[in-house]
């Protein structure tokens, strides 16, 4: 699968798939115009490596500064391709950064990580 | 009289703490353009981090509601992609009263959707914050509510962010009633 770079815009974050090295990364604001848009390809060649990928390890890391709601709804499937990929004989880490003094940004992520049942999740806290 | 006029304007809006003000139809690049201006006001004014993230949030959540779901907008025949040939026509305003933040978008909606909405949006307003994660989670792993273009999650967003909001109805004729939320910080 050929890596995807997109560089960061003011309301769409910056996405890094490294398919070789299985890392996997979403970082900045999110509140594009149209989710479906943005993220629909992104997410699909994901979900199509990943259905075939077994005993990978794997590296999905979050740094998301600000999400709307519909950008929640991605994550959270983005949160169940990634389990179910851990679920399938892979070594699946999630990890969650958010600034220190974002309170809400930190609940999101546990949030999030409280639903996994086999990946394994982090929080990390970053200073400002 | 022009200024006159337009200062009355002004005052009406300054006596009830709006700082700004937008009345028309809502684009993306309009969401864009007051969210780098209310940034900016924010950041130089020192405004708290968590304030301003909270206050951009409810502000985000709002217009993209007018955007995609007033229900009196124009449409063009030209494209076939719906977003680019429709506009829709909404009123935001961003204020301080009383030390409090406030965002408030009001536009026109079928009044068939009155009865649905009303019963949401009190159901919201009963929850307290362990009701409103569970809604919130439930919502955001369901599928996307039929004639809905975004998560279907915007309110209880607002919800969760806000110390309080209010929302209202008035009848405008036999199809349309005008719709006003407003959220406190």
């Amino acid at each position: 699968m050929e890596n995807i770079n997109i560089e960061a815009q003011e309301r769409s974050p910056e996405v890094n798939f490294d398919f070789s090295a299985n890392t996997f990364l979403l970082k900045g604001e999110s509140y594009p115009e149209d989710v479906t848009d943005f993220y629909g390809p992104v997410i699909g060649k994901l979900e199509e490596y990943l259905d075939e990928l077994t005993g990978g390890k794997v590296h999905f890391t979050f740094e998301l500064i600000y999400f709307n709601s519909s950008t929640a709804k991605v994550l959270m499937g983005l949160f169940e391709i990634l389990d179910e990929a851990a679920a399938n004989d892979n070594d699946v880490l999630i990890t969650w950064i958010f600034e220190e003094d974002d309170d809400n940004m930190e609940e999101m992520g546990e949030e999030f990580g409280e639903d996994l049942e086999n990946a394994k999740f982090e929080l990390k806290k970053i200073a400002v | 009289m022009l200024a006159e006029e337009m200062y009355e304007f002004r005052g009406y809006l300054q006596e009830r703490g709006i700082i700004f003000c937008y009345s028309g139809y809502m684009t993306e690049e309009v969401l864009s353009g007051i969210g780098s201006a209310m940034k900016k006001k924010l950041e130089l004014e020192k405004t708290e981090k968590s304030v301003s993230r909270t206050l951009f949030s409810i502000f985000v959540e709002q217009v993209q509601n007018v955007i995609r779901y007033s229900a009196e907008k124009i449409t063009g025949d030209n494209d076939n992609n719906e977003s680019a040939r429709e506009l829709r026509y909404g009123v935001l305003t961003v204020g301080e009263k009383d030390g409090m933040y406030f965002v408030s978008c009001c536009n026109l909606i079928l009044k068939s959707d009155v009865e649905r909405l009303d019963a949401s949006l009190n159901h919201i307003n009963t929850l307290d914050k362990d009701g409103l994660k569970l809604l919130y989670k439930e919502t955001l792993k369901g599928d996307t509510p039929e004639g809905s273009k975004g998560a279907g999650v915007g309110f209880i967003d607002i919800a969760r962010r806000a110390r309080e909001f209010k929302h209202d109805f008035m009848d405008i004729d036999s199809d349309y009633s005008y719709f006003c939320l407003i959220a406190y910080l």
